[in-house]
């Protein structure tokens, strides 16, 4: 443009330095933008790009209801309401809003947070429903906002707590199936890259964006079967007269080793975990306690005789109520069935020598041999799978101590003993998976919580691959006769107990328990190991209860608890009486 | 010197026989073109801004368009005060020139009685712990500075004019005290008070232009930039948070975004230097999601860098060239001394803004609050820096052709540029004759 100002004017002098100052601004501005333009892009994708995590659900724990899964473990969306006391302006309004919607979720003293001007975060109230919080977003408080928060919900409350486990505040699972199922439960999160506002808030722009989605956890299915675990919990509780005791039910199914009820005392309510002062109470004792089983072992004795073809159910024997092995006289506890008994009598009457005898029948008739030693710890460690670990899905599950013969321990003085329950330590799931293998036919299946998986959208149920089981763990035979054996040997005392016109049996435990390395005389655990069903075995049921300085009975302590699931699970698994 | 008060004395006959012409229609091209780029950018980072503001405050209030409708709001404001002062007669503003400049000294007085002393917040609108604007309610908030600044410029102008033409520009008794006093105290007002350095300087260089034009001599000048550089100096110490924007300023292109005193200038030049020779394009911003303060205001000429890159703040920069230069142009073609100072005040305030705004965007001056005229978000300084427009406009239809001081008629030789220029005014003749 011609501007014609004066030569050597003022004027001139000022358009001189404003075109002067406009050079230099454009040499900079292409300093920056085109020279230094890499180096730009380069300090702003360090800020603007975030890698984002998109978080996996966890998945959800179901149960069974007659075959029909239904939810034992939800996800639930809470909110935590935040305020940045810096840029809250009506504070009065904010605190009344909290209060008449938050109500019992508020914090306490949010008046002396919210007057903290130079604090940036505090948190006014948490685990808000959506409801709720979408009440206190409607007020436009400036300065307030929220965070989701992912929350375990157990529409069952307590019931399988120490099964379920709980999930802890950094969302890992712990205990239970929580803890052993982890990575299945926690899924793989997804991955979103991309450029973001200041506030992490993914934007649109740019194009190198990377989205990976999340893989859901899975959801379980568990084999435990919510009436039943219901009626175990209740049934435990209701047969433990003394004060302090504590016990254990497992209920499973001796045709597939799906394990329907593990009840336990004490006990706790996972959604409460932080309440429960004694970490004991998240362990399952029916897994993660091992003791001396005592005469439910019994029955495994008779079918090792049994399937070694040593004895008959007929097979007799001289009892004299002593037994003398090495140094050590062995006496029964019921004593006065003296003379010339059958192996039948000896189980019904628990008799110890009886089942020593059995051990000596496995050598050379006179002492038990090593042969006959060799062949006890392969029938309980490899058939049975005593002092393993079963694999159950339950965290903390514990091997458990049998002694081999190899061993100078595992001589002839403990095999006597482990051929009555004692000298040796096992886990309630144990002892009922291998008197399931009896009681079927032969069949050992590895017990398992875990009947299958649920897809995402909650369509469609896969039932869990079968694990292998060992087949011909004792023969058919053998299984026909310690049936028939331990039916007898309920039968005979205890047959009006029972519903009438099924197949029930079962053998009591009386334990001995072992303090400071010795076996002391006040203080016995009762167990009952049995079974029931109709054609063939549908449940096998075991109970176990000890309390400190009690005396318990298996006759008088266990087996009430077991009539009474037995009685009730013929109900709800709707066998059929026989003729 | 006596060839020079002989011309302006001249001038004053000559001026008041200069017939009111066509005015130069450029000023309002560049202004209108610097108008619509300002809503353009206010459109492509509304959404941007709103979301920022809404999360920072967790509301719902701002909408995508809140700062598009308000630009718009803002413009309409500016060019009905434009037309305003376009049309309204000048005159009748020189004679109420001391008025106007009491009222700005008393709206800014009340500001630091409401704020400062009393703290009022309904009336007084406190940001960053100083106290710059009214609040109006429903009318938005106004700045009282604004109106200081444009209540000095008349009157110095016409008071400036008045000694030039007396030939008292340099008289230390008659026109530097009397000058020097207004200042020092309007600067007490605008730095002391109000903690703004930007509109402070922005006073200074209206001052600084006017008095360069009125033909102070060179020792005035270099006790001019002596007293500058002295109480600038003076109120950059006593400030610990311009102190530290002059040692970030020193501490260069250091490229560290962590540190709170360089993350302004520092997300400035990221912007700025993302944009390339073509920019990012409209709506791709991402430093104005949060990361640049002050997108819409201060720093929007980095914004616009990031949007339209080197070319489109290029043809930025050019658009206020050319509207600078006419602005000088209109001043040097004037022949009323007092006319003349007006202009040369409206061009030192609109130069000062976009001279010390660009330069601290990028990075070649310390960091001064200050807006970018007629591209920023926001109402008072907007609409002032429109109605001096609107008045350097009105005085454009009163230029006489050539360069009306110091003796022009015998130095314009060429015929051909006298056509052109004084092209409407010989139209103007025609139509008499």
């Amino acid at each position: 443009m011609k501007l014609e100002l004066q030569a050597g004017s003022r004027t001139r002098i000022l358009a001189v330095i404003l075109i002067g100052l406009m050079a230099i601004f454009v040499i900079r501005l292409f300093y920056l933008q085109v020279i230094k333009h890499e180096e730009y892009v380069a300090m702003a994708m360090q800020e603007q790009v975030k890698r984002l995590k998109i978080p996996a659900k966890r998945g959800l724990i179901y149960g069974m209801d007659a075959g029909k899964p239904v939810p034992l473990v939800m996800n639930q969306t809470v909110y935590t309401l935040f305020a940045d006391p810096h840029v809250v302006t009506e504070p009065g309004k904010v605190i009344d809003t909290v209060r008449r919607v938050a109500g019992g979720n508020m914090r306490s003293g949010i008046e002396a947070m919210l007057g903290q001007k130079d604090s940036r975060y505090q948190i006014l109230a948490t685990k808000l429903t959506r409801k709720q919080a979408e009440l206190i977003k409607n007020e436009q408080l400036a300065g307030v906002g929220f965070q989701e928060v992912a929350q375990r919900v157990y529409p069952e409350a307590g019931l399988a707590g120490q099964t379920l486990g709980f999930v802890n505040a950094d969302n890992q699972g712990q205990y239970g199936v929580e803890e052993k199922l982890n990575d299945e439960l926690t899924g793989t999160d997804g991955l979103l890259q991309t450029i973001t506002d200041v506030g992490n808030v993914p934007l649109t722009i740019g194009g190198n964006n990377i989205k990976k989605s999340p893989q859901n956890g899975k959801n379980v299915v568990l084999s435990i079967d919510r009436n039943i675990q219901s009626k175990a919990e209740q049934a435990l509780a209701a047969g433990m007269k003394h004060p302090g005791q504590t016990g254990s039910v497992i209920v499973m199914n001796p045709q597939n080793g799906q394990v329907m009820a593990m009840a336990n005392v004490p006990t706790y309510k996972p959604a409460e975990f932080f309440k429960v002062d004694d970490a004991a109470a998240f362990n399952n004792g029916v897994v993660a306690n091992p003791y001396e089983p005592g005469s439910d072992i019994k029955t495994l004795t008779m079918a090792i005789g049994l399937d070694k073809n040593v004895i008959q159910p007929t097979s007799t024997f001289v009892n004299t109520d002593y037994i003398k092995i090495d140094d050590r006289t062995i006496t029964n506890a019921t004593k006065g069935q003296t003379g010339v008994i059958t192996m039948q009598t000896a189980l019904n009457y628990s008799l110890n020598t009886g089942m020593v005898t059995v051990a000596q029948l496995l050598g050379d008739g006179k002492s038990i041999t090593l042969t006959a030693r060799n062949t006890m710890y392969e029938y309980f460690h490899d058939r049975f799978g005593f002092g393993q670990r079963t694999g159950i899905e339950v965290t903390g599950e514990r091997a458990g101590i049998v002694i081999p013969p190899t061993q100078s321990e595992g001589n002839a003085v403990r095999y006597s003993n482990m051929s009555f329950g004692q000298g040796m330590d096992l886990t309630m799931v144990q002892v009922a998976s291998a008197f399931s293998a009896i009681m079927n036919g032969g069949t050992y299946y590895q017990p398992t919580v875990i009947a299958g998986v649920l897809s995402d959208n909650k369509a469609t149920f896969t039932p869990a691959p079968l694990k292998p089981p060992k087949m011909g763990v004792v023969s058919k035979e053998t299984s026909a006769k310690i049936h028939n054996m331990v039916h007898e040997a309920r039968a005979k005392f205890y047959a009006g107990k029972d519903k009438p016109g099924f197949d029930i049996g079962g053998k009591t435990g009386t334990s001995q328990t072992i303090e400071n390395g010795k076996y002391i005389d006040n203080q016995t655990e009762a167990t009952y190991l049995g079974y029931g069903g109709d054609d063939a075995p549908k449940y096998v049921i075991m109970v176990r209860v000890s309390g400190k300085g009690l005396n318990l009975q298996g006759a008088q302590d266990a087996l009430p608890i077991f009539t009474d699931i037995s009685n009730w699970i013929i109900d709800y698994l709707k066998l059929q009486p026989k003729g | 010197m006596p060839s020079l008060r002989q011309s302006a004395k001249k001038l004053v006959a000559d001026g008041g026989m200069i017939r009111r012409h066509r005015p130069d229609y450029q000023i309002v091209l560049y202004m209108g073109l610097l108008m619509l780029l300002g809503l353009v950018i206010m459109y492509a980072i509304g959404p941007q801004r709103a979301n920022v503001l809404n999360n920072a405050y967790g509301t719902d209030y701002y909408t995508g368009t809140y700062f598009f409708i308000k630009q718009l709001i803002s413009l309409a404001l500016a060019l009905t005060a434009f037309t305003v002062m376009a049309v309204f007669p000048y005159k009748l503003v020189q004679r109420h020139a001391g008025k106007l400049l009491i009222a700005g000294f008393i709206a800014c007085a009340l500001l630091f009685l409401f704020g400062s002393v009393l703290h009022i917040n309904a009336i007084a609108k406190e940001t960053l712990g100083a106290y710059r604007w009214f609040n109006l309610g429903a009318f938005g908030t106004l700045q009282p500075a604004e109106f200081l600044k444009f209540g000095l410029l008349l009157f110095c102008a016409g008071f400036l004019g008045m000694r030039a033409r007396q030939g008292l520009v340099n008289s230390r008794d008659k026109t530097l005290i009397p000058m020097a006093l207004i200042t020092i105290l309007a600067i007490i007002f605008v730095i002391g008070l109000q903690k703004d350095m930007g509109t402070g300087i922005a006073l200074v260089a209206i001052i600084a232009s006017m008095m360069m034009i009125a033909g102070a001599s060179k020792r005035v000048g270099l006790l001019l930039l002596g007293g500058i550089l002295v109480v600038g100096t003076m109120f950059i110490v006593t400030a610990p948070h311009r102190m530290e924007r002059i040692t970030t300023f020193l501490s260069g292109d250091s490229g560290n975004v962590d540190d709170a005193n360089n993350y302004h200038i520092e997300h400035a030049k990221i912007a700025i230097g993302s944009g390339s020779w073509f920019g990012v394009g409209i709506g791709n911003s991402v430093q104005a999601t949060g990361y640049l303060p002050e997108a819409v205001n201060d720093s929007v000429f980095a914004i616009m860098g990031e949007t339209f890159g080197f070319v489109g703040l290029v043809v930025i920069l050019a658009l206020f060239t050319a509207l600078l230069l006419r602005l000088l142009k209109v001043a040097d073609h004037l022949g009323d001394m007092r006319l003349k100072l007006i202009v040369a005040g409206v061009f030192g305030w609109l130069g000062a803004h976009v001279v010390l705004n660009v330069a601290s965007m990028i990075g070649i001056f310390p960091l001064t609050g200050i807006t970018l005229p007629l591209l920023s978000f926001g109402g008072t300084s907007m609409i002032f820096i429109a109605a001096a427009l609107g008045l350097a406009f009105q005085l454009s239809r009163y230029t006489a052709f050539g360069s009306k001081l110091e003796g022009s008629n015998e130095k314009n030789k060429s015929s051909s540029s006298r056509r052109r220029v004084g092209g409407a005014r010989y139209a103007g003749n025609r139509r008499s004759s």
